[in-house]
């Protein structure tokens, strides 16, 4: 259980006790940003490096994140889309989340799936929830919803919750959206 | 992986694409599964999921914290205080509530015996995928009611039960609670004896499962798999253990592993983790002190500061997480499920080339999916 001390500790101090001076070390060459977080050290990678440092992390001996634990998107509207990470080390016990954040107008980034194939469901999933494109991606088609969905993107913050529903003849309708 | 099965033909032959599902009962709900096989041998999978696709996570953005716990029951219908458990511990772990010692240990045992619960339902269910239709399937479901009647008992519904609120329960168990768990733990026993007695121990499902559907740890970690499917291959990766929430620092029990990796041993990981939930259930009544099941002050209307976080918790099927964005406000601002299942399934594909098409329905037995839990 994450307990917060009764004089909170400066940003510097938790990461400084935290895993990201061996993160920073293995990311060497790779621009990346610490965040720290309810539980989880986030690190900041941008989008043209991250498979890059994905890699990095992966296979330092140290660190040694074999598991993907969990990879989804957030739609932050005009900010773009970020992909994340939930990387976790079954040797070292460790945990690290790994956010990306993709500009609205080039929602690209390479595939994670060369370096865990666990990606491969998860990026199916953000791809058709959200409209990210996986890069590489070995078989991207829709995972969850019918395969002739492909320009609609329900997860996406301006995709409303139901569309209006005509039940039967005209003016009998009722509409899904909380007031 | 099983040795590759090879044929030497004197003509030429051509794969058949067979198509398994939706509708079929060994795929424990709406699955479909296209094997392309040689013969009797499968050379390739190819999963379709997404049946019961409800856009859970969408809806889950719409309802405040109180709401959303309805809603995971709805996920994970074998497991329900597990998927509720990391539902309110996100929402505690961001709003910094603090949680009263006997809600936990209530929280503790509910969730194990949900555990029993839901893996009388896999061995029921597999007992059945494997051949051995009757016996062992109206055994472990007698089993299973015992424990869903205490449920019922407890929170007012058979299945949904929406008990576990953001900060401690929705009300104080009955006074007889620990007979109850008591006359539960004996029967269920009982019952787990049955199990080893009817199939662990049965040489015709153990020429059934034995060496079927083997996968090895390091392909396992690297599909993500989690639960009984990663222990039975050697991984003693319990979150129990490994990231100790509520009390389980404080028992006793041993994490389950298997050594080959294969559908008997993923039967037998869960048959023996149903032994250590007992341990814990019965240790947890001992530790049981009366007081009271929510904080003193709870706000009317429960708000979270923004921040984010990933709540995992061992589930019976493995880690069943939740991560959580809020940016303020009473509703989860972004909510992603991170099933067990989604990630298990996953690996059939490696797990099922090379077998022989009957082993498939028991390999996909093994894996204990709940489709609403892959699809959300």
């Amino acid at each position: 259980m994450t307990q917060d001390d009764a004089a909170a500790p400066s940003a510097e101090a938790l990461l400084a006790a935290s895993i990201w001076p061996q993160v920073d070390r293995a990311l060497a060459g790779v621009s990346a940003r610490p965040e720290p977080s309810v539980r989880d050290v986030i690190v900041h990678i941008p989008p043209d490096q991250i498979v890059r440092g994905l890699r990095a992390l992966k296979q330092d001996r140290e660190l040694a994140f074999d598991y993907l634990r969990c990879l989804t998107c957030v739609d932050n509207e005009d900010d773009g889309i970020d992909v994340v990470y939930h990387l976790y080390s079954i040797a070292g016990r460790h945990n690290l989340t790994v956010k990306t954040q993709l500009p609205p107008d080039d929602l690209t980034v390479d595939t994670a799936t060369s370096v865990w194939r666990a990606a491969d469901w998860y990026e199916r999933e953000a791809q058709e929830m959200f409209g990210v494109r996986f890069r590489g991606h070995p078989d991207p088609r829709n995972l969850l919803m019918p395969e002739d969905i492909t320009d609609s993107f329900p997860l996406r913050k301006d995709h409303p919750l139901a569309e209006i529903e005509v039940l039967q003849g005209e003016g009998v309708a009722y509409s899904e959206e909380p007031a | 992986m099983t040795a590759p099965f090879t044929h030497e033909h004197e003509f030429e032959t051509q794969d058949l694409m067979i198509n398994m599902g939706p509708q079929h009962p060994s795929t424990h709900g709406v699955f479909r599964m296209v094997l392309q096989i040689d013969g009797e041998v499968v050379r390739d999978v190819i999963p379709y999921i997404g049946y019961m696709h409800r856009g859970g996570e969408k809806l889950a953005e719409t309802m405040d914290f109180r709401q959303g716990i309805g809603w995971m029951d709805r996920t994970e219908y074998l497991a329900q205080h597990n998927a509720e458990l990391s539902y309110v511990m996100a929402v505690e772990a961001l709003a910094e509530l603090e949680v009263p010692e006997r809600a936990q240990w209530i929280r503790m045992i509910l969730c194990e015996l949900n555990r029993l619960s839901s893996h009388f339902m896999f061995t029921g269910a597999f007992g059945t995928d494997a051949g051995v239709f009757g016996t062992a399937f109206v055994y472990s479901f007698r089993e299973r009611e015992v424990i869903l009647d205490l449920f019922e008992e407890i929170s007012g519904d058979r299945l949904m039960y929406a008990y576990f609120r953001p900060g401690g329960l929705a009300w104080d168990v009955p006074a007889n609670f620990e007979r109850r768990v008591a006359e539960v733990l004996k029967s269920t026993k009982q019952g787990i004896k049955d199990m080893d007695g009817l199939l662990t121990e049965n040489e015709i499902f153990r020429a059934r499962t034995v060496d079927v559907g083997t996968i090895s740890a390091a392909d396992a970690i690297d599909w993500g798999c989690t639960g009984p499917v990663l222990r039975a291959s050697g991984v003693p990766l319990d979150l129990r253990r490994t990231e100790p929430y509520l009390y389980y620092d404080q028992v006793d029990f041993d994490v389950v592993t298997g050594t080959n990796g294969d559908v008997y041993d993923r039967f037998v990981v869960r048959v023996e983790e149903m032994r250590q939930s007992v341990r814990i259930i019965e240790q947890c009544m001992e530790r049981l002190r009366p007081g009271p099941f929510l904080p003193d002050r709870l706000p009317r209307m429960l708000r979270t500061p923004p921040g984010e976080i990933y709540l995992r918790t061992e589930a019976p099927r493995g880690e069943y997480g939740i991560y959580m964005v809020s940016r303020g406000g009473n509703r989860p601002y972004r909510l992603k499920i991170r099933s067990s299942c989604f990630a298990n399934l996953q690996a059939l594909r490696d797990m099922t080339i090379g077998s022989y098409v009957a082993d498939a329905v028991v390999i996909l037995g093994s894996l204990d999916i709940v489709l609403c839990e892959v699809d959300r």
